[in-house]
């Protein structure tokens, strides 16, 4: 497993998890860990599109947590850079628990704000 | 006629009794049969348990000697030395006993004098990003800097620490072979003890050093944790009965498995992973998320329930010798865990999972050793009582008395021998420190 390198580029590898906003707004994302695993901090890369093409200059917020539990995420993932356009880094991602996860992501573009859930098991 | 009566009665009545007592043992001992095979599902949360699933350690950024066999040398050395402690009588071995997991099997730590709370085992813990009970450091090596500086613990200060090492050759040189030469202590014309923690004579005297002396002193006194963390990533878990099992099932789904879990050990792993759910915290090889869970755990007796994690994160983020300070090693990028923790309201009262690998030999259990043995702890998790602060993440298993003997029964199936190397396990000799 390797936690420094991961690629997303024309032949790379399929997104590990993907949803989309009620608009039409697809977000793919590429994690460093995949397959996702439980109690490693990792990366993840994160590409916004819609039929337009890339979506550039977005601010993404991510919350999350276990519906079946009442748990939240255990760190505070953030999105810090903006690699390339539409392509976003975001860090500090770990999860803790094996079981459904449920992630809400909350995309700020062009004065209007998305809401997207992605759900996945562990 | 009337006797007659009355011993029918008395016999009615105890055939009632009886009857009553038998089926109540019948519901209590009563467990569901085992299935044959375990499903995929189960297979897959019973190999994420298993040791032969655990990864190299982390690395530890902020520590650039975690790995350097010359700087566990020294830690070790260290780690069973009494004399860097007001009465003599102290070393982190006094309350981290090898043979005991490196706890020390009393509820509270007794040190110079009796502090606030239980000594956890070190088995496995430098895979864990936090330290502490309420994740109050953020490395094993800054870890190892406050039980030094703590009045109930070794009541020592980092200058009467620089001090001793400078005045023995050995440890002069073991430190030497790890981080070059030794400071000139004499120059600095220090004080006999002082320290920016501690008592007020201490801090005073600290307050009266120059800057560079601080430093100098401080610098000494960090590389002392790097190289007690250093040996502390030694102390690794060895393959259980448990992981023998687990071994097995690569080539059979079959529960039982010649005879290498009973069956109410195998029960009590099923209860783990699926019924009781002590598999969402105490998950991973090592059965601990190393995360922060309120489990409704009594507060100790004569004190105010604790914040927990809630204070914790505050106290690293704001500690000069974390991963983010100037005696880390590490560039401010890779202080992942400080840059991305939560510090939210539901972390008041939580308290650090930790592991279950040989737990059985280091009772009493919890952060301030309430319950006493792993059948309390397991009529705690039945009975999930509500917290005193916050809630409790935990709820009410519902289980019979028989189940949790079986739960009990599957904890003791992971306890093993530590793969730590003997020479580690007892004082070192002068032919193993040189
Ligand atoms: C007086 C007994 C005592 C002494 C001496 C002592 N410790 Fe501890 N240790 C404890 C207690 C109690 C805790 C838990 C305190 C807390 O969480 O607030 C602890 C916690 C730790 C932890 C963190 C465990 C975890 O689960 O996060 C490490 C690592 C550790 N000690 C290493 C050391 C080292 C190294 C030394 C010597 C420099 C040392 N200890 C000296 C009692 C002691
Ligand atoms: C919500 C998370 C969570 C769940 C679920 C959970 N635990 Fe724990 N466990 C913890 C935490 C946190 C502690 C330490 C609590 C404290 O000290 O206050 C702990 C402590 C323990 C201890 C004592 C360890 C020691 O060294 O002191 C044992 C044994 C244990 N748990 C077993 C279990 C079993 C068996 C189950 C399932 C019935 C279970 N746990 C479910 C989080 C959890």
């Amino acid at each position: 497993m390797s936690l420094t390198n991961f690629s997303h580029g024309e032949n790379a590898q399929a997104a590990t998890l993907n949803g989309s906003s009620a608009s039409g707004i697809q977000i793919e994302i590429f994690s460093q860990l995949d397959p996702l695993q439980i109690n490693l901090m990792h990366s993840w890369h994160i590409r916004l599109s819609e039929s337009g093409g890339v979506i550039s200059g977005a601010s993404i917020t991510m919350n999350g947590g276990m519906p079946e539990h009442d748990h939240g995420l255990p760190t505070q993932a953030q999105v810090t850079e903006e690699l390339e356009p539409g392509l976003y880094l975001m860090e500090g991602i770990r999860f803790h628990m094996p079981g459904l996860w449920e992630l809400q992501f909350s995309i700020e573009h062009g004065g209007r704000v998305e809401l997207a859930t992605i759900e996945f098991k562990l | 006629m009337k006797n007659a009566y009355s011993s029918v009665a008395v016999r009615s009545v105890a055939i009632v009794v009886i009857a009553a007592i038998l089926l109540l043992a019948a519901w209590r001992f009563y467990s569901p049969p085992l299935a044959d095979d375990w499903n995929e599902e189960q297979l897959s949360l019973i190999r994420s348990l298993s040791l032969s699933q655990l990864p190299e350690l982390p690395a530890d950024p902020s520590n650039a000697v975690a790995d350097n066999e010359a700087a566990a040398n020294f830690g070790h050395r260290f780690f069973f030395d009494t004399r860097f402690s007001s009465n003599n009588a102290v070393a982190c071995a006094t309350c981290h006993v090898p043979e005991l997991m490196f706890a020390d099997g009393l509820e509270l730590a007794a040190g110079v004098s009796v502090g606030p709370r239980h000594t956890p085992s070190l088995v496995g813990l430098s895979y864990s990003p936090w330290f502490y009970w309420d994740g109050r450091k953020d490395s094993q090596w800054s870890q190892a800097l406050a039980p030094l500086e703590a009045g109930v613990e070794h009541d020592s200060d980092r200058v009467e620490i620089s001090r001793l090492i400078a005045s023995d050759e050995n440890y002069v040189q073991l430190y030497e072979a790890v981080f070059g030469p030794f400071p000139d202590l004499d120059s600095l014309r220090l004080p006999q003890s002082a320290s920016p923690l501690g008592n007020q004579s201490r801090q005073q005297a600290w307050s009266a050093m120059s800057p560079n002396s601080q430093k100098i002193i401080t610098r000494i006194f960090s590389n002392i944790g790097k190289a007690l963390a250093a040996y502390q990533r030694k102390i690794v878990p060895g393959p259980a009965r448990f992981d023998e099992y687990v071994e097995q099932l690569e080539n059979s789904s079959a529960t039982r498995q010649a005879d290498l879990l009973s069956d109410s050990e195998i029960a009590g792993l099923n209860l783990f992973i699926d019924q009781a759910q002590c598999i969402s915290c105490h998950n991973g090889p090592l059965l601990t998320n190393h995360d922060f869970h309120n489990t409704g755990v009594l507060a100790i007796s004569g004190q105010l329930p604790p914040m927990g994690r809630y204070d914790g994160i505050r106290t690293a983020r704001n500690d000069p010798l974390n991963c983010l300070g100037e005696f880390s090693d590490a560039s401010p990028s890779q202080c992942m865990e400080l840059r991305f923790a939560r510090d939210e309201n539901d972390l008041v009262g939580a308290q650090k999972t930790p592991t279950l690998r040989n737990v059985s030999l280091s009772a009493p259990y919890m952060h301030g050793g309430q319950l006493q043995t792993l059948d309390d702890v397991m009529v705690h998790y039945n009975e999930a009582p509500t917290s005193m602060l916050n809630h409790n993440e935990a709820k009410p298993l519902g289980l019979r008395s028989n189940q949790l003997r079986q739960l009990r029964d599957f904890v003791l199936t992971l306890t093993a021998p530590l793969a730590t190397e003997d020479k580690w396990l007892k004082p070192p000799t002068d032919e193993t420190s040189n």
